[in-house]
Parts: C-alpha cells; sequence; structure tokens
C-alpha cells in the first residue's frame, strides 16, 4: 500500500503518522468495526469517538437525517467514560498502535474542570494513545462543546487547562468559525494541531408537521456538501499559525484530501464517508498516493500548502 | 471484551424486483455468501447507486433466505427517495450491502408463538415465523396494513403452516377493520402464548409489547430508526431504554425484548 516512490509518512504536531490519513471523530466508532471491512492498520491514525471522564446519555432519538449531499447529526457526544472505555476499547486500540497506526484519543467535557478531568484519567489510562484530540466544537450539547470554542478567549482556556496535564500532543479540534484569531489563541497556548472543521451547525424542518427532523432544533452538518468551506478554513487557519493542522469535511475521494493537502492540512480526515461507504479511507490513501506520484515530488510534504492562490 | 466485526461489505445482483402492492415492493437478490450467514431478524444495510446527492444507504431486513440458490428476498414500501430509487433496479442490475448486520430474533422450541406485523414490518416477522414453525411451535400470524392494496404477506404467512392467520386493515377494505391490536387481543383470550414477536410502527409494537406483558408473555420486538452505518461507528441509531441511558438499534438490535424498551 506505501508507495515506493513517495515518501507518504508525515508528522502532526508530534504524532508520527505512515500516512496522512486519519479518522474523524465519531465517523469511526472505536475503530475495531471497521476490521470487518479492511485492514485498519493500513491508515496513518484513527480518533477515537469524543470521550468524557464520566459517561454522558447523548440525546434522544432521532439523531440522524439525510440532507442535500450531507447528513444532520445530534448525536451529543453519548459515551461511556474514560474507565469503560479502556476496559472495552484499550486492548484493540493498543494492538492497532503496535499494528503502526497511530490511535488519538478523543476527549470532552461540558466546562474546563471536566476536560482536565477527562485528560488527566485518560494520560492515565491509555498509555496506547500516541495523542489527544480536545473536543471544544461539538454543536450537540448544551454546556460546553462547540461553547468552549467560540471565542479565541474561551478556547485559549481549555487548552490552559489541560496543557500541564499531558506529556503527549494534543489536537485540538476546531468549530467551523474564526479559525485564523481561534487557531492563533490555540498555538499559543501550546496546541501541538488543530484539527477542523467540526460539523457546521444547522437545521432541517420538516414541513409536514413543522417539527425539525431531529430532536433538537438543530444540528452538526457534514458529509460532501461542507467540503469546500473547510478548506476555505484550512487555507485560513494555515496562513494564521504555524503548528500542523487536520483537514477534516466531506472528503470522499484522493482529490477531496489532496485539496486538504494543497490548502495548508499535514493529515486529512475521512468522516462521514465511513458511515455511508465504509472502505472509503483506504481507497482515499490509494487515490491520494497516486496523485501525489503525480505531482512529480519525492515527499507528500513537499505539498502541504503548496496551493497556488 | 472481544470485538467481533462481523459485518462485511458484499456486492450483490438483482434476480426480480417487482410491484406487489400499492408502493410494495418484492426484491430478490443474489448475494450468496451472506445468504448462508444471514439469520432471521437480521438486516442489511443497501447502498442504492443512481444518484450521488443521496449519500445514506438504505437499511432492510429480510423476509427469506436461500444458502442452496444464494438468494435472499426482501419487501419493501417506496417511502423515501432511496427506496423509490431501489424500486427502479432491475434483474441484473448490481451494487453492495453491508451486511449482517444487527441480532436477529431469539428462536428456540416451545409453545405456542404469536407474529404480529404492521405494514413494512412484516418481512421479519415472516422470517421469524418460518424459524418458528421450523422449531417446531404452533405458530398464529396477524398481518396489519393502512388498506388492502397495501398489504402483503398473508399467502406466505398461509404456506407457512402456521396456526391462525388474522389479517387486519384500518381501513377494513380487507380482513378485520382496525388494527393489529385486535387482532392480538382476540388471539391472546383464545390461546395461551408462551412467545410474541413483532415488527411494525413504533406505536403498535409498544401496544402489543403491554398487552404481552400484562400476561406475563416474552415479547421481542424489532425496531427501526434513522440509521446512518448499521454496524455501530455512529451512535444515531440510539433506542431509549427503560432502565435509563440508550442502546444502539444497529448493534445491539434491531431485536430487543420488549420489556427493557421505552415505549
Amino acid at each position: 500500500m506505501v508507495s515506493d516512490t513517495v515518501n507518504m509518512s508525515v508528522d502532526l504536531g508530534g504524532i508520527k503518522m505512515k500516512n496522512p490519513i486519519n479518522t474523524a471523530s465519531g465517523t469511526f466508532g472505536n475503530g475495531w468495526q471497521f476490521e470487518g471491512f479492511y485492514d485498519v492498520s493500513t491508515l496513518g491514525a484513527i480518533t477515537t469517538k469524543g470521550c468524557a471522564a464520566e459517561p454522558w446519555d447523548g440525546n434522544p432519538a432521532p439523531r440522524m437525517c439525510e440532507v442535500n449531499s450531507a447528513i444532520m447529526n445530534s448525536v451529543g457526544l453519548q459515551n461511556p467514560g474514560a474507565h469503560a472505555f479502556v476496559e472495552t476499547y484499550g486492548e484493540y486500540l493498543a494492538g492497532l498502535e503496535g499494528r503502526g497506526t497511530r490511535v488519538i484519543v478523543q476527549v470532552a467535557g461540558h466546562s474546563l474542570e471536566e476536560y482536565a478531568r477527562a485528560v488527566e484519567l485518560f494520560d492515565e489510562l491509555a498509555p496506547f494513545a500516541s495523542g489527544f484530540e480536545i473536543n471544544i466544537s461539538c454543536p450537540n450539547v448544551s454546556k460546553g462543546g462547540a461553547a468552549m470554542g467560540a471565542t479565541p478567549k474561551a478556547a485559549a482556556e481549555v487548552m490552559r487547562a489541560v496543557r500541564p496535564l499531558t506529556s503527549r500532543p494534543v489536537v485540538v479540534k476546531m468549530a467551523p468559525h474564526d479559525v485564523a484569531e481561534i487557531g492563533r489563541a490555540l498555538e499559543a497556548e501550546g496546541a501541538d494541531a488543530l484539527s477542523l472543521i467540526n460539523t457546521i451547525p444547522a437545521m432541517a424542518i420538516d414541513v409536514r408537521t413543522r417539527r425539525s427532523r431531529l430532536s433538537r432544533a438543530t444540528a452538526g452538518l457534514s458529509g460532501p456538501a461542507i467540503h469546500n468551506i473547510a478548506v476555505r478554513m484550512v487555507w485560513e487557519c494555515h496562513n494564521a499559525v504555524d503548528i500542523p493542522l487536520c483537514g477534516i469535511g466531506g472528503v470522499s475521494s484522493g482529490a477531496d484530501a489532496a485539496e486538504f493537502i494543497l490548502a495548508g492540512a499535514t493529515a486529512v480526515s475521512v468522516g462521514t464517508a465511513n458511515l455511508t461507504d465504509p472502505t472509503s479511507a483506504p481507497r482515499i490513501l490509494s487515490e491520494l498516493e497516486q496523485w501525489a506520484e503525480s505531482q512529480g515530488v519525492r515527499d507528500i510534504n513537499d505539498l502541504i500548502g503548496a496551493a497556488e492562490c | 471484551m472481544h470485538l467481533d466485526a462481523k459485518v462485511h461489505q458484499y456486492d450483490f445482483t438483482v434476480v426480480s424486483n417487482e410491484r406487489v402492492g400499492d408502493g410494495i415492493f418484492r426484491l430478490v437478490i443474489s448475494c450468496p455468501e451472506l445468504a448462508s450467514l444471514i439469520l432471521p431478524g437480521q438486516f442489511m444495510n443497501f447502498r442504492v447507486p443512481g444518484d450521488a446527492s443521496h449519500i445514506v444507504r438504505i437499511p432492510l431486513s429480510f423476509a427469506s433466505s436461500d444458502a442452496g440458490t444464494g438468494t435472499i428476498e426482501l419487501v419493501y414500501a417506496a417511502v423515501g427517495e432511496g427506496t423509490r430509487r431501489l424500486s427502479l433496479l432491475e434483474a441484473g442490475d448490481g451494487s453492495d450491502l453491508l451486511g449482517p448486520c444487527g441480532h436477529g430474533w431469539n428462536v428456540r422450541p416451545g409453545g405456542r408463538a404469536l407474529c404480529v406485523a404492521g405494514g413494512v414490518g412484516v418481512p421479519p416477522v415472516l422470517a421469524a415465523a418460518r424459524a418458528l414453525v421450523q422449531a417446531g411451535r404452533t405458530v398464529d400470524v396477524v398481518l396489519g396494513a393502512q388498506t388492502a392494496s397495501r398489504l402483503w404477506g398473508e399467502t406466505d404467512a398461509l404456506a407457512l403452516g402456521a396456526g391462525e392467520v388474522m389479517v387486519c386493515t384500518d381501513d377494513g377494505s380487507y380482513g378485520m377493520r382496525g388494527f393489529a391490536t385486535i387482532a392480538v387481543e382476540k388471539l391472546f383470550s383464545a390461546n395461551e402464548y408462551d412467545l410474541v414477536v413483532t415488527c411494525g410502527p413504533n406505536v403498535m409494537m409498544g401496544a402489543v409489547a403491554r398487552i404481552a406483558e400484562d400476561a406475563g408473555v416474552e415479547c421481542q420486538a424489532s425496531l427501526e430508526r434513522m440509521m446512518t452505518c448499521g454496524f455501530g461507528a455512529c451512535s444515531t441509531c440510539n433506542v431509549a431504554m427503560r432502565a435509563g441511558g440508550y442502546k444502539a438499534c444497529c448493534m445491539d438490535g434491531p431485536v430487543f425484548d420488549a420489556k427493557e424498551v421505552a415505549w
């Protein structure tokens, strides 16, 4: 799988990936389900489903509806809590690390204290994690979530709270707004990398019943429809910070992944496509390698931010 | 904990796809590997080709499978854009599906069983009825539909060697007039059951579950939810539990012990 002619390995803020393909949190379970479709260890990294220190129930049904070229979800970070997470998935995830795929554990919280507690716990319980992704951008929770990353000041406070609690790389998952300003604030507080974008807050109304099509009024939009918004935001953020970026948003082909790299992303996460077409990620990796070869480079890192815009 | 990834992707070919009622279609696919694996009550998540702007798969349970011929029979209602496009597939067309998804019916020998289906819940209930007959049980079947033209499965139910087959339509255009629960109450007063299986509209299943629970009879219900992946990766198909919290329809279900569900 790995190209003979192009170096595909990248370094996402200290997370050394054998290729740039990662998976977006919440679209990949905790990885093991995908072993029924392909060898997950072909990927550069996986990012686990957001998990807090204590269990969260998430939102009532319905949590998903389909709209044009996208889905909307309002899962609300349902998770079993750090202890049950490690007990249930730790062995698989440690094995995956051993097979050469970096495991990035996503951490959620409702407050600064909860983020800190979760990072502390995972730092102790999850020695297999190559790094942590701090989710300050979930649009589907009433407390915490996107509110924690809404302004440069709020985002910086989260980063300041968690930075001293782990020596492993910390990636911050950003909301789809003000990415340059918030990115600079996170970089200043010691974030090792940024991942963007989270889903875009959106709304779908059943015109017959006049009710939301989901259990909450608004939900997160993801899929091909958001891809080019995400590319623009990665490009803006890349122009604002020096730390590496992971591009996320509607990637369903190697060309989509290549756009993120050209816009300035070091790594690229496959998201919704994992759910609708579970063999997407290895196909996208293979297409990305072919593209890098076609560009005549020896190292994919030479293409990061290489868009001539 | 052992994490067993049992859902795989398979290609399939359409053998036939015919209209059997008003907006109701019977699809037979050739998918030999899955036909020998899939159990009654499990489901498949279909990719319907032809429109890239619709990215979500269509989860469907099945009425019968035949390991000998490698075919699986499904009956579905064309209610949304995905199922409408599915109804356009012709013999020889192909696509892919994910399966076998979820846990099916818990089929074991025992006394008399009652199988209650409403609307598009008929196929998995018939699959359960067939398995229960094969397990040596006497099986009664109740089929409910809005109206006669949207009813499917009476002939198949009769062919199973079922005990009694009762049909209800909401508008009285065929069989008994009213909801399936009327027939269920009638059968419960006449017979002694030790198992009820049901699939159909949530309201119907909840009512059937109550009747069974009041009588102290085990009830298995196959639930439907809006679903994205079908294999436990997205947490979108949550089912509220009576004890609090949620379970995943795709992995913990679609067949649940009705007592555990918060109807």
